[in-house]
């Protein structure tokens, strides 16, 4: 009989540490007051939880009243993802055309024709996606969890369905490093400079020239070559803040 | 206008004074209300009766009770006691001809 208060005991810190890990998903200051708020009118652990879900359901659900996080997420990790598994599946397959291991081992470095092209695509696989990831951490950072799965589902789909024997379906994913790589510095610096972003924006054109010749190759162009200009646009609309306020002062 | 929430809030933090926070308030509503008031209600209504300029938040002491967390502190603007005042004023013009306050000034006289 005496195990009883202690069960109760490890019953409610095991809620607690429930409680604790959904409050993640609230900000920092936010957080420290919910869980004081909380543990002073002595809710249940259950209950807690059902309240700091509730709290960050609604925070998100507040979050999407703005264009911002629509923008990232269907504009941009949606059809940025499936876009650019389509690309690295092409990039992989013009590399084991190219580059084939029996020569590779035989000769050393043996290259076939078309290998400035195959080096612009992965220039243009690479550029695509560290500037579509930091337009999608950037844009809508608090939203950037629920972009990320977005961008996930087909990526998914897409795995499960792939069907090519000669290559791994991994092959699909080689735009996730810099697509990851990318949303980190958005979520971090959130602007480049304006010459940094023209240099990025002019490089990304220039790589998608070769691919100008083909039929309906526009729209894929457009599509992941947009988050380039728009860092363009943004560092651009910043500069000149900062160049109206730099009169103003003077 | 306010919504009736939104009042609830205000006045609730108008009454505590120097004492208005999360938990504080939300015991308050209860209270007064019967109803309960849930942290997700509490918290998303307190952010935007702050961004309207209505209540100032700011993170206050920790206590023992609370586990060593910061409370966070609610006091309402002039702005704020205006919007409640007027939101109080048209519930009692809205209410002079229904039957209820009808019944009570009768029973009154």
């Amino acid at each position: 009989m005496g195990s009883e208060p202690d069960w109760e005991r490890i019953m409610t810190a095991i809620g607690w540490s429930f409680v604790e890990v959904a409050a993640r998903l609230l900000e920092r200051g936010e957080r420290e007051a919910v869980l004081g708020d909380l543990l002073e009118a002595g809710e249940s652990g259950l209950q807690g939880v059902l309240d700091v879900f509730g709290l960050a359901v609604r925070r998100q659900l507040g979050l999407w009243k703005d264009w911002r996080p629509w923008l990232a997420s269907f504009g941009m990790a949606l059809p940025g993802s499936l876009l650019l598994m389509g690309f690295s599946l092409s990039v992989s397959q013009t590399y084991q055309r190219l580059i084939h291991p029996t020569i590779f081992k035989a000769t050393g470095l043996t290259v076939g024709p078309g290998f400035t092209l195959f080096l612009c695509n992965v220039f243009l696989l690479i550029g695509w996606s560290w500037t579509g990831g930091f337009v999608m951490g950037s844009i809508s950072r608090r939203t950037v969890r629920v972009s990320a799965i977005i961008s996930f589902l087909p990526c998914v789909f897409c795995l499960a369905r792939f069907r090519v024997e000669s290559l791994s379906r991994f092959c699909l994913l080689l735009f996730l490093l810099p697509a990851v790589w990318g949303v980190c510095h958005g979520l971090q610096i959130a602007q480049i400079k304006l010459r940094s972003a023209l240099i990025l924006a002019a490089a990304i054109t220039l790589l998608t020239i070769p691919t100008w010749t083909s039929k309906g190759s526009w729209i894929p162009n457009w599509a992941l070559s947009w988050p380039a200009w728009y860092l363009v646009a943004m560092a651009w609309r910043s500069e000149a803040r900062k160049e109206r306020e730099r009169w103003r002062t003077n | 206008m306010l919504g009736e929430f939104e009042y609830l809030m205000i006045t609730a933090a108008a009454g505590l004074g120097d004492k208005a926070y999360g938990a504080a308030i939300r015991e308050e509503i209860e209270h007064t209300t019967g109803r309960k008031c849930s942290i997700g209600a509490l918290y998303t209504t307190i952010e935007r009766l702050e961004k309207k300029g209505l209540l100032t938040t700011w993170m206050g002491e920790a206590t023992p009770e609370r586990g060593g967390r910061a409370k966070r502190m609610v006091r309402v603007t002039p702005k704020g006691v205006k919007a409640a005042k007027d939101f109080y004023d048209v519930v009692i013009r809205v209410s002079r001809g229904a039957s209820w306050v009808a019944n009570r000034t009768g029973s009154a006289s």
